[in-house]
């Protein structure tokens, strides 16, 4: 071997190279920071985008509407309006037609009632159910208008519906969007509300967690403390292994060629919703409890073996509580999966049209997510900020889980 | 009574059972002072398991099972007589009569539905009485039997464990019977597609077109190759060329620059991106990432360019990827042993020249694992090619150009008016079954190699 002179570092040669080689680094150190931060741009811009095109469906725009109830000949008086009766009262006595004419009167007999929207009238229905007096008086009351004009008023309508704001704009006002909150699908964007897919999401999630949970935990506990190491439990592993990674659209096959087809449970029920996604959350429930039953040191299984406890009682007494935490994490976050899933449901049905509220687990019913396409499909303009508000909805109820899920971890994070 | 309330009843029992069987166990301890081979407790869940599981696997079973008996016996009455002959007529009627009877209908469109109506609920009357007998009379039975052996030296405890380790193993075997419920409802009914349709014909197949299907020739309107190409092509070219760098020099940052404060508020937030359903990827690339697509296509000169490109799915395909690849390559990068890089910084190496060229050599297998998985999530992915691909299916290499996916397929095929027999459904499976043999493979492929890398260091 030949000696070498040692490397002269101060000839320009040798500087020029150091130079290169940091720039090379600061070059590649930047490339990561960039990475990172256009995904995390990429989000706050998704988020971002949703909120602005989504704030403005949580209001909608009013019409203060003059009525003259005394003159208007509505078949129903104020004694009518006790008690159970008053809706159906009401809902015969030609209410819409009232509205409309008064409508007519104001604003041109023409286009006057085409201001208003469909469900205009249900607004004037629930001021006189909350005041009977209005019926013998004439009163200013402020209803929802149609969904042209209050694009236009929220600065995103066509050029006719935008003179028409400018005509109106006296008696045009802004108000919290309640029925949003509280209705469900309708073909008016202006009457549509997430309540009856929320609910829908809810139960669904019930019969998950129901199904999935106990499932789930049991058998992490079977394959992690007793499992006998032998070609079968090699069989369960696997399988569950693998259906963490199926894609979701193919438990949807599952439930519609089964449920459906073979069992013949109700299309587009919560009960059939339920036990699609079940299936799909049990794995992920699985593999988080098996690594949170893992985490327990072997020393608390032995000391309590050797205190006289039988191999159940170790691991209901002891294990089990331990683990539970990271048990739970895993939990969420399945849930948080299954909450947002929506390729499974639309294969079982549960893209059909409802507009009332599921009121038990076979009912006809839809869910947040499939509400959301299903919405992202009309081509009204109505239904953008309609959908991004339901996206706003949706991505509230996943973050707060999320979030609850990371907290979990930190909180309960135990080093033995 | 209803099932629900049957079921509640039936825990009630067992409650009760509890009790009495701990009181009766506590009885024969209090005076003696010999050895038991079991608490009172246990006597209790021993008794209280025999008293509630044989009526609730029974009401299970009728759970599924009843709907079917109480139609085949309103079915025997003379009035269903004049049923029109199977099909959807029959079941609309029928499930109308189902629903009056229930007193959740306002009216009949029917007016054979009217009259079947009675039928209908004397039959639930009858079945559910006979639900509510034979739950109570297995109940009764199984507290009988267990309650006379609730005796000083029986081993009440070691029959509860067995029972629940029974139910652990039953709560295990619950995945084999998902896989097994998948492979064969995909297999039974692709099987019948096959039957109308060659599989050649299926699997080589270059013109897509189930909507107009030639009754003679089935086959010539469904080949599935230009579905094959558009998922490939979205999935594991387009996608993986936003998913792979960005999640990879992600990953390298978070390992191995970023502070630990930073890292600990940098991971949560993609793991955000990874929690986004994928329906609101699906409207964000419908509505925003279409058209911009779309307008630069335009803006170079491409006149022709479709708002439902290949491009537009693709690109947020892969950001919904990233944190997937961000943590695969995370975990390989942190399973490397922290000797080499302190070996190679030692020498002189800056540390993206270790990371070059010792890190990530030495992690590839477990970042090519998870690469594949990666491809395997993609190409399964469902909503963002249902809102954002076309449904024209076309052979291209132009990411302008609209293709379709498997998946977005299924979703057509199945959410159709077509009827549950035609080809045009069953080929929903056939389609599902390669997607699930597909994403099967790779994900075998990705856990052999992660499996043999992680053999290297250990």
């Amino acid at each position: 071997m030949t000696e070498r002179a040692p490397t002269d570092w101060r000839t320009d040669a040798m500087r020029r190279r150091i130079a290169r080689r940091y720039a090379a680094e600061r070059r590649f150190r930047a490339l990561g920071l960039g990475a990172i931060l256009l995904s995390a741009g990429f989000l706050a811009f998704l988020i971002v985008t949703m909120i602005a095109q989504g704030a403005s469906g949580f209001t909608e725009t009013r019409l203060a509407l003059p009525i003259d109830f005394a003159r208007a000949t509505l078949a129903v008086t104020p004694e009518q309006l006790r008690g159970q009766r008053a809706d159906l009262a009401l809902a015969g006595a030609g209410l819409e037609g009232v509205v409309d004419s008064a409508a007519g009167a104001t604003f041109g007999a023409s286009g006057g009632a085409a201001l208003l929207s469909d469900g205009a009238w249900l607004r004037v229905r629930d001021a006189i159910k909350a005041d009977p007096s209005l019926l013998r008086r004439k009163a200013t009351l402020d209803v929802p208008v149609a969904s042209d004009i209050d694009m236009a008023y929220k600065g995103a309508g066509g050029a006719t519906a935008e003179q028409t704001v400018a005509v109106l704009r006296g008696s045009l006002s802004r108000g919290l969007n309640i029925g949003f909150f509280d209705g469900a699908d309708s073909t008016d964007p202006t009457r549509v509300g997430i309540w009856g897919a929320l609910k829908g999401s809810l139960l669904t999630m019930a019969v998950t967690l129901i199904l999935a949970f106990p499932i789930g935990v049991l058998s992490a506990l079977y394959l992690e403390e007793y499992a006998p190491r032998n070609r079968w439990t090699d069989l369960i592993e696997v399988s569950i292994n693998n259906l963490a990674a199926v894609p979701s659209i193919i438990f949807g096959l599952l439930g519609l060629a089964v449920f459906l087809g073979t069992l013949g449970l109700p299309r587009s029920a919560p009960i059939v919703g339920g036990l699609t996604l079940a299936l799909m959350t049990m794995p992920v429930i699985v593999i988080a409890g098996r690594n949170a039953i893992k985490a327990v040191p072997p020393s608390i299984r032995d000391a309590a073996l050797g205190i006289g406890a039988s191999p159940v009682q170790v691991v209901f007494h002891h294990v089990l509580p331990l683990a539970l935490p990271g048990i739970l994490t895993g939990t969420i976050i399945g849930m948080a999966r299954a909450l947002g899933e929506t390729a499974p449901l639309l294969m079982i049905g549960m893209r059909a049209f409802i507009a009332a509220p599921p009121a038990g687990l076979g009912d006809p019913a839809t869910v947040l997510p499939v509400q959301i396409f299903l919405w992202s499909d009309e081509v009204q303009r109505g239904f953008v900020e309609k959908t991004s508000a339901a996206i706003i909805v949706l991505l509230v109820f996943l973050l707060a889980m999320n979030g609850l899920a990371i907290y979990l971890r930190n909180r309960f994070e135990t080093r033995w | 009574m209803t099932l629900g309330v049957l079921f509640l009843v039936v825990v009630a029992l067992g409650l009760i059972a509890w009790f009495v069987a701990r009181a009766r166990a506590a009885v024969f301890r209090s005076g003696s002072v010999g050895r038991f081979s079991a608490l009172p407790a246990h006597h209790g869940w021993y008794v209280a398991l025999w008293t509630i599981l044989p009526p609730l696997v029974f009401l299970t079973i009728w759970w599924f099972v009843s709907p079917a008996l109480v139609t085949d016996a309103v079915l025997a009455t003379p009035a269903a007589a004049a049923l029109p002959p199977p099909g959807f007529a029959r079941a609309a009627i029928l499930s109308e009569a189902r629903y009056l009877s229930r007193g959740d209908a306002f009216g009949a469109f029917h007016n054979l539905s009217e009259v079947l109506a009675p039928a209908y609920a004397t039959a639930q009357r009858r079945y559910d009485w006979i639900a509510t007998g034979l739950a109570a009379l297995l109940a009764f039975a199984g507290f009988a039997f267990a309650i006379i052996r609730v005796r000083p030296n029986f081993a009440a405890r070691t029959k509860v464990e067995r029972i629940v380790m029974l139910a652990l193993l039953a709560a295990s075997l619950i995945a084999i019977l998902t896989t097994v419920g998948i492979v064969a409802s995909l297999l039974f009914e692709s099987a019948r597609f096959f039957a109308i349709v060659p599989i050649t014909d299926f699997l080589f197949g270059t013109h897509w077109s189930p909507q107009v299907i030639d009754a003679r020739d089935p086959g010539a309107s469904l080949g599935a190759v230009p579905l094959f190409w558009g998922t490939f092509f979205i999935g594991a070219v387009i996608a993986m060329i936003v998913a792979i760098p960005f999640g990879l020099m992600s990953a390298i940052y978070l390992t191995q620059y970023a502070k630990a404060s930073t890292r600990r508020w940098m991971k949560p937030l993609l793991e955000i991106l990874a929690g986004v359903p994928t329906v609101v990827y699906g409207y964000f690339a419908a509505l925003t990432v279409a058209p911009a697509v779309r307008d630069f296509a335009v803006a170079i000169g491409i006149t022709w360019a479709s708002s439902e490109s290949a491009l537009a799915a693709g690109l947020v395909m892969g950001v919904m990827i990233i944190p997937f690849v961000s943590s695969m390559a995370d975990d390989s990068l942190a399973a490397v042993p922290s000797s080499m890089r302190d070996g190679s910084l030692a020498m002189g190496a800056t540390p993206s020249e270790t990371i070059r060229r010792v890190l990530v050599p030495a992690a590839l297998p477990g970042i090519v694992g998870g690469v594949l998985l990666a491809v395997s999530r993609a190409i399964g992915e469902t909503m963002i090619v249902v809102m954002a691909a076309s449904g024209v299916a076309a052979l291209t290499l132009n990411p302008f150009a609209s293709t379709t996916t498997v998946t977005k397929q299924i979703v057509d095929l199945l959410t159709g008016e077509a009827e549950f027999n035609s080809a045009k459904t069953l080929a929903a499976f056939a389609l599902g079954l390669t997607l699930f043999v597909v994403t099967l493979l790779l994900n075998i492929v990705a856990l052999v190699v992660v499996k043999r890398y992680r053999e290297a260091y250990d």
